[in-house]
């Protein structure tokens, strides 16, 4: 019996080991001649919608370059694999990264030099200076395309807001009220008032948003390559203070202080938190991949204070270094139309816009001009027809956020500094004695030492 | 199928693994060699059957660990060719304030998993050993939270630590009037949040093993401490633990060879958080190596996996030593 | 998983000769269970068993005991399955009611569909199978070269083998990545291909061991009189000794199957692509972007496969757990 048993067992293994055999072997490469060009889509999760849209886009694409075989990769920025894949080599041959690292990425040599392919599409001096810059080298070259740019926002639930008895037309406009709103809602609600990220590196991005709002400075560029971490101040103590008292003091944080990108948008998205702060664009991925009602989503601006800034952000379509010259030419043609055609063109705008709301994806979510301000308001203008997202519960935002004035993240470290910041977050939200001063004063001087390595 | 050498023609039990001269014991040959009577001999035969070990161990196991120590004195970062810099990440290491909090965390949840977990299978299986029947029910249902995949655990264990007041867990407290708890959001609640799931999922292989062991204490001792009359908690005291003795040492060893190399669980949990309250040592080696999305410090990490091992190292020695002891008594 | 970094000690000494000591322990049980059977006792004797104040105790460890592990045991594996299909809002607010709200069965079919739990699992079988048959391949071979071909240098090779189970698996994690990403020789990258879990499974020096040892114990002769016979290296190993060491393969290929299910950080490592991860990996990658209710049908998924295999092949486990489970800390 039992060695008949074995001999089952083994031969089930057996089977199975024939059939990944047989999948290992079939992940050749395309044998009808074209050129298979791999491209980042989504990150995980998303939504089959999603995925719908995106072939309907890859169709076309490819009716327009025949000889090129577009094969969608599912991608997300995440630091743990973002190394890995960067380390072996397995990156798509297009993909996208944040403004914080394009720098180091394209000094280490690991970025795509596409100066002359930006020239030669003709729109090189069309782009946003500031955004530009971003992903300039000191050698001048340009090393990726800008595609997207957000400012952060203070996102707001109006289902709470309105059960709590607050105006959702009015979101509130200076830390105080957002403290107060927060308080009523988590009285009233019984949910987290008011939320922030605070792992991942996340919790040192949303920490510094909010610290910039309050004037803060968190880093200086001496001009020499060098910089100064200034990361102890009064903005950014007065950013924890806040935080802790809205915690420990006003209970109106809700039980849960270890949540990212993701799963702040879950919860947020379930209702369950009244504000956050985080892009502007995230309303996409909340009612695309989160499943948020979109009645029930309010956008606003950052409260601003003492000369504050709004944080902004984006990100780049890029290639490795490493593509030949036939792929190269690929990669560009493809992000010129995937990527940037919709933002010159009015034709490929309508017809992006078209195909994103034939799928109920969100189009006319409000992001920050990549391009001239001009060409974007008139961008605005083709798509009007196709907007599907609930513009009237975002004026709050598009209304102010050209009167903010936009910062960009510091350039130094910016990750591992992150990471360091988050530890403030958390410190503040789970120790109700956190010494705040000495905090900061240690981050202060571990984010020096990784700026001297 | 036999999951244990119980039949006649298992291979004989040994305290320690076959000293390399073992093979000495083959019939010895006393030919001239040549090419010719290498070949004839069977020795194109000999490398086939050995070429997968070899491949396998060369490329996987021998190379990453010479790799490991020349890493160790190395900058690298695949970028640009690796410089040689001798104890700087040694240095650089040592000097990481990270590093004693990742230490003095680790030998927490080692200590609070021994105060959790160790006597708790040891009173399992002695109670379990007594009954007369159920015993096969109550053997599945401990090593039950064995069959359930880590990573399935920790997730579905971080559902039951939902700090809010309609959490699982605090639901729970709430019925017997202990207000909610914070547990994976607290700095001073995580670890032993930590520590009871890393319990409740390792205790069940702990119990079959003690089981098996308190079935092989030979009858004759109690009925010899019966006619010197001792009660049953003399018994306990006088015949089952100096008989355990070795087990228990056997598996005290190996849970902290265990818990000092923990990742799973802070790393699924809290990332090491709440402000590094669950950062482990092993957690600190993945950060070094993997966190950075710019690429890691693999110097740093090698140099960290390779002080971890001198500190296992020690213990496995330890180990062999008293062991060593045990089984010439 | 055992010479793949993780964070089991798998590879460390102590597992190995706990391994055999257990082995030893249980064998000494099967012998008595033979002789003895009838005179069975444990710390209770039969005129203990007959008091009063232990029947009332004995009464109150079987309550004790069936309370404590349906329980510990089976309670969130069955809060997990009522969860699986039960409306996300009411596992928040109610955790403990029955459906309050009705059962919602489309989690299920959603975790299956959407979240592509049929992929991952198909993913998690390949490496499982894989890993399986590379530790078999390479220590049958291994262990029949060592043991029964015996070459000069095989005392060497024997000792490089073991060697390896000293290094714990901590060391390997950074250098054996690179070597994935960088294989020497041939100059390939094998991230994101199932090569780069199975290899390094296999060079895994406790299942040599254990395959070389049992075959040490194989009876000489046996050889002798099919080589005089004129049966070749090949024919003697595929023909007698594999069938004579059914056993030890049994042994070796649950261990095989149950660590490759298990293994979290170096799949996580090696395979970025979310196409051809397994389950371990996956799940908490999905965890952000999965409705709660759905995320814990895909967990309770997850969950029934290894449960309900363990409930078929219960003694099977059980007995395994002698030796295997003392490896998880």
């Amino acid at each position: 019996m039992k060695s008949r048993r074995t001999v089952a067992i083994a031969g089930i293994a057996a089977l199975a080991m024939v059939g990944a055999l047989a999948a290992c072997s079939d992940a050749g490469g395309s044998d009808d001649g074209k050129l298979e060009l791999r491209v980042a889509t989504f990150p995980p999760g998303a939504e089959q919608a999603a995925y719908d849209a995106f072939a309907e886009q890859e169709k076309q694409f490819e009716k327009a370059n025949p000889d090129i075989d577009i094969v969608g990769v599912e991608y997300e920025w995440t630091a743990p694999t973002f190394a890995a894949q960067l380390a072996g080599g397995s990156l798509p041959d297009v993909f996208t990264v944040p403004f914080t690292d394009t720098k180091t990425l394209l000094e280490n040599g690991q970025l795509m030099d596409v100066t002359d392919d930006i020239d030669e599409l003709g729109y090189a001096d069309k782009f946003n200076p500031i955004i530009l810059d971003e992903v300039t080298g000191s050698d001048g070259n340009v090393y990726g395309f800008p595609r997207q740019a957000y400012a952060n926002g203070l996102h707001y639930n109006r289902d709470l807001f309105e059960q709590a008895g607050l105006d959702p037309d009015q979101p509130p406009t200076t830390w105080d009220e957002v403290r107060a709103a927060a308080k009523t809602i988590a009285e009233k609600t019984g949910k987290a008032g008011y939320a922030t990220m605070a792992s991942g590196n996340t919790g040192g991005w949303q920490l510094s948003v909010q610290a910039d709002s309050r004037g803060a400075s968190l880093q200086t560029d001496n001009g020499d390559g060098t910089y100064t971490s200034t990361i102890d101040n009064d903005a950014t103590k007065a950013t924890l203070q806040y935080l802790h008292d809205l915690r420990w003091e006003d209970d109106s944080m809700g039980a849960t202080f270890d949540l990212d990108w993701g799963s702040i948008n879950q919860e947020f998205a379930a209702g369950n938190i009244g504000m956050y702060t985080s892009g502007s664009d995230v309303y996409t991925a909340l009612v695309r991949d989160f499943g948020m009602p979109s009645d029930q989503y309010g956008l606003t601006v950052i409260p601003v204070e003492d000369s504050g800034g709004v944080l902004g952000g984006g990100d780049i379509a890029v290639m490795p270094p490493t593509l030949d010259d036939e792929t190269k030419a690929a990669a560009v043609k493809w992000i010129d139309w995937y990527y940037m055609q919709k933002l010159l063109n009015e034709d490929a705008a309508v017809a992006d816009a078209k195909a994103l709301s034939a799928s109920d994806q969100p189009v006319g979510t409000p992001v920050l001009p990549v391009l001239d301000k001009e060409t974007y308001l008139e961008s605005q203008k083709w798509i009007e027809p196709y907007v599907n997202v609930p513009l009237d519960q975002m004026t709050g935002f598009t209304d102010g956020i050209f009167d903010q004035t936009p910062v960009g993240e510091f350039k130094g470290q910016t990750q591992p500094i992150y990471a360091l910041m988050d530890n403030l977050v958390q410190a503040v939200l789970t120790d109700e004695n956190a010494d705040i001063d000495a905090l900061l004063a240690q981050v202060d001087v571990d984010a020096q030492a990784l700026l001297d390595q | 199928m036999t999951m244990t050498p119980t039949t006649t023609d298992a291979p004989p039990p040994a305290s320690a693994p076959a000293p390399p001269h073992a093979a000495s014991a083959r019939p010895k040959r006393s030919r001239r060699r040549t090419p010719m009577t290498w070949l004839r001999g069977g020795g194109l035969w000999n490398l086939a059957f050995l070429a997968p070990m070899l491949i396998v161990f060369g490329v996987f196991s021998w190379w990453p660990i010479a790799r490991a120590f020349v890493m160790s004195f190395q900058e690298t970062n695949l970028v640009s060719p690796p410089t040689w810099v001798w104890f700087d990440n040694f240095a650089r290491v040592l000097s990481d304030p990270n590093l004693g909090t990742a230490v003095l965390n680790t030998a927490y949840f080692a200590a609070l998993a021994l105060v959790f977990g160790f006597p708790l299978p040891i009173i399992m299986a002695v109670l379990m050993s007594e009954v007369r029947r159920g015993k096969g029910l109550y053997s599945a249902l401990a090593y039950l939270p064995v069959v359930v995949p880590p990573v399935v655990a920790v997730l579905l264990w971080k559902v039951f630590y939902n700090a809010s007041p309609d959490g699982v867990f605090n639901t729970v407290l709430g019925w017997v009037g202990i207000p909610p708890q914070p547990w994976l959001q607290s700095s001073a609640t995580a670890m032993p949040s930590l520590v009871i799931e890393a319990t409740w999922a390792a205790a069940g292989g702990s119990i079959i093993i003690y089981l098996a062991a308190l079935i092989a204490v030979p009858p004759e001792l109690y009925d010899a401490a019966e006619v010197d009359g001792a009660g049953i908690w003399r018994k306990i005291w006088h015949v089952t633990l100096p008989q355990l003795r070795g087990i228990l040492f056997i598996m005290l060893i190996l849970q902290i060879i265990g818990t000092a190399q923990v990742f799973l669980e802070p790393y699924l949990f809290t990332g090491g958080g709440p402000n590094n309250a669950t950062l482990t040592v092993l957690l600190l080696i993945y950060r070094y190596a993997f966190q950075n999305s710019l690429g890691g410090d693999y110097g740093e990490a090698t140099a960290l996996s390779l002080m971890l091992a001198i500190f296992l190292g020690i213990l496995s020695w330890l180990y062999f030593k008293l062991t060593d002891r045990w089984s010439t008594n | 998983m055992t010479t793949a970094p993780s964070a089991g000690p798998a590879t460390t000494p102590v597992s190995t000769s706990l391994r055999a000591k257990l082995a030893g322990v249980t064998r000494r049980r099967a012998e008595r269970d033979a002789a003895e059977d009838a005179a069975d006792r444990s710390i209770l004797s039969g005129h203990d068993r007959r008091r009063r104040g232990v029947r009332a105790s004995m009464s109150g460890v079987h309550v004790f005991l069936f309370v404590g592990l349906v329980i510990a045991g089976l309670g969130p594996l069955l809060w997990l399955a009522k969860a699986a299909v039960t409306p996300t809002q009411d596992t928040l607010s109610q955790p403990f009611a029955l459906w309050p709200n009705g059962i919602d069965w489309a989690n299920l079919e959603q975790a299956w569909n959407d979240v592509h739990i049929d992929q991952y699992f198909l993913n998690t079988l390949y490496v499982a199978a894989g890993s399986w048959f590379f530790q078999l391949l390479v220590a049958t071979t291994a262990g029949y070269a060592l043991s029964v071909l015996r070459p000069r240098y095989a005392p060497i090779l024997n000792g490089l083998v073991l060697a390896t189970l000293f290094i714990p698996a901590v060391v390997l994690l950074v250098p054996l990545y690179l070597t994935i990403l960088h294989v020497p020789v041939i100059d390939v990258s094998l991230l994101n291909s199932y090569w780069a879990v199975w290899l390094p499974a296999a060079a895994n020096a406790f299942n040599i061991l254990l395959v070389k040892r049992f075959f040490d114990s194989l009876p000489r002769e046996v050889f002798e009189a099919a080589r005089t016979d004129g049966a070749g290296p090949f024919r003697v190993f595929w023909s007698i000794v594999l069938p004579m060491s059914k056993p030890i393969l049994g042994v070796v290929s649950v261990f095989a199957v149950i660590a490759a299910w298990k293994d979290f950080l170096w799949p996580l490592l090696v395979l970025p692509d979310p196409a051809v991860q397994p389950l371990s990996v996956r799940l908490p990658a999905v965890q952000s972007q999965t409705e709660l209710d759905v995320f814990l049908a895909a967990l309770a998924i997850s969950t029934i496969i290894p449960v309900v295999l363990f409930l078929i092949f219960q003694r099977l486990f059980l007995r395994g757990a002698g030796l295997g489970g003392a490896v998880k800390g």
